[in-house]
């Protein structure tokens, strides 16, 4: 127990005196999962679209594809984006394996199936009312599609914070294509890790404080956002 | 027909194995009030989702001035030139006077026309007070109102009301009424689906009833030439 304080008291230090290395560290886990949620973004949103709205053979089993992958372990996605960007990958000769580049396409390969199903729900829900009004009223299909996604907002903001959730607290992906390399693809999950595995609780805990403190924030920006958090 | 300001040909419509309608032709009378009545799932609300550009038929030819169209280039043209109200029309999480602006704000009007022609259906609908109120926020009758002054902002060719005085108190019901017969009265042709016999009566020039998957007209006036009408009814509500 006095481990875990003296730990504890010794991560506070850590992040009030600013130290260099544990900052590079948090730098580098935004960096990265901020790249790749704003690119898994705008590739989720036209493919949840066509599933809530498109007509065409296969789209119930697209639905549940993109719902299976959804558990799909982040090791096991690490595996796969490895393997293609290795010497002997199809994508070997773009020599971005161990890079923060191989980290954000395994991250936003990570976030796209949790993104789609969770837009794909929210709009989903949507009344379909409010699709057939706004086309009444003179709108084109792709004023209607942004009327339905003003009308879902909450849901489609909680969709973007719980992908940005994953792929910010993941390990698996970061530590296989990434590297854990000091000052360039160490983020918060993998250094949390390695440092364990030292005995080196501090930094550990100052960088698990690091993720609940973002945790935290998150949900108070989507209770803000979302008004009472109760019915209306 | 010269004076319809739309004609629907050949519409056919089936959910599965069940054909729905089987309609020859329908004309919309310019001008007018139509009445269009039948049994619950008849397929009133289908019918005027088809004539809105709204719901797909498996088979139809629209026909509005002077020129057929097929579906394909028919279905955007009719959601330029008609509005189709919900039973319970379904209100923006937005204010009041931006609910009755978003139909305006698609057709690109000016700023200030926009504002002018907002303010002018408000006080028509009598929700000039409540402009900066959440349109959620507001009654049923409140709602029905602010549905009738979004579409009747756009100025469409047709305005077609899908039950529009069902689940309303006698008040709100009366204001309803009142504001669809202005509407036909400053010239808009409207129709709506209903089960109200009363409703017919008051407010409709042309009567369809729809009876296994086909269209018949009836009078309007006297009352016991509704007994078609009123047969089918007493059936669903029994």
């Amino acid at each position: 127990m006095n481990e875990i304080l003296s730990a504890s008291g010794r991560a506070f230090e850590l992040l009030v005196s600013g130290d260099a290395e544990l900052w590079i560290i948090i730098g580098t886990s935004f960096s990265v999962s901020l790249r790749a949620i704003i690119i898994a973004v705008p590739l989720a949103l036209p493919l949840a679209l066509l599933l809530t709205l498109g007509h065409f053979p296969g789209r119930r089993a697209l639905v549940s594809i993109f719902n299976s992958l959804m558990a799909v372990p982040a090791v096991v996605v690490g595996l796969t984006v490895y393997l293609l960007l290795s010497r002997s990958g199809p994508f070997g000769d773009l020599k971005q394996l161990f890079t923060q580049t191989a980290m954000v396409v395994g991250q936003v390969v990570l976030a796209l199936p949790l993104l789609v199903a969770m837009i794909h729900a929210a709009l989903q829900a949507a009344d379909r009312r409010a699709w057939e009004t706004a086309l009444t009223l003179g709108a084109s299909r792709g004023r209607a599609m942004l009327t339905l996604m003003h009308e879902v907002r909450f849901g489609l903001i909680a969709a973007v914070i719980a992908g940005f959730g994953r792929i910010i607290a993941e390990v698996g992906v970061s530590l296989m294509v990434g590297g854990n390399i000091l000052h360039h693809t160490r983020n918060i999950p993998t250094a949390i890790a390695l440092e364990t595995s030292k005995g080196d609780f501090a930094q550990g805990i100052a960088l698990g404080a690091v993720l609940l403190f973002l945790a935290l924030l998150l949900n108070f920006f989507l209770n803000f956002f979302q008004g009472r958090g109760e019915l209306a | 027909m010269s004076n319809s300001v739309l004609e629907l040909l050949g519409v056919r419509m089936a959910f599965g194995q069940r054909q729905l309608l089987d309609v020859d032709r329908i004309a919309f009378r310019s001008d007018s009030c139509l009445a269009l009545t039948g049994a619950n799932g008849s397929g009133k609300t289908t019918l005027l989702k088809i004539a809105a550009g709204l719901m797909k038929p498996n088979d139809t030819t629209v026909s509005f001035d002077g020129k057929d169209f097929p579906w394909p280039q028919a279905a955007p043209k009719l959601r330029k030139r008609v509005v189709y109200l919900h039973q319970f029309p379904y209100m923006f999480d937005a204010s009041v006077f931006d609910n009755v602006a978003y139909g305006l704000r698609r057709k690109g009007l000016p700023t200030p026309e926009l504002r002018a022609r907002v303010r002018q259906c408000l006080e028509w609908s009598g929700l000039m007070g409540l402009s900066h109120q959440n349109a959620r926020s507001l009654s049923g009758g409140e709602r029905q109102r602010l549905a009738l002054a979004r579409a009747r902002a756009l100025k469409p060719r047709l305005l077609l009301l899908d039950e529009p005085t069902s689940n309303m108190d006698e008040e709100g019901r009366e204001q309803t009424v009142f504001l669809i017969r202005r509407m036909v009265a400053d010239g808009l042709t409207v129709a709506l689906a209903t089960h109200e016999r009363q409703l017919v009566a008051q407010v409709a020039q042309v009567h369809w009833h729809l009876r296994n998957k086909h269209l018949e007209e009836l009078p309007v006036a006297p009352r016991d030439e509704h007994h078609a009408f009123e047969r089918d009814n007493s059936r669903t509500t029994a």
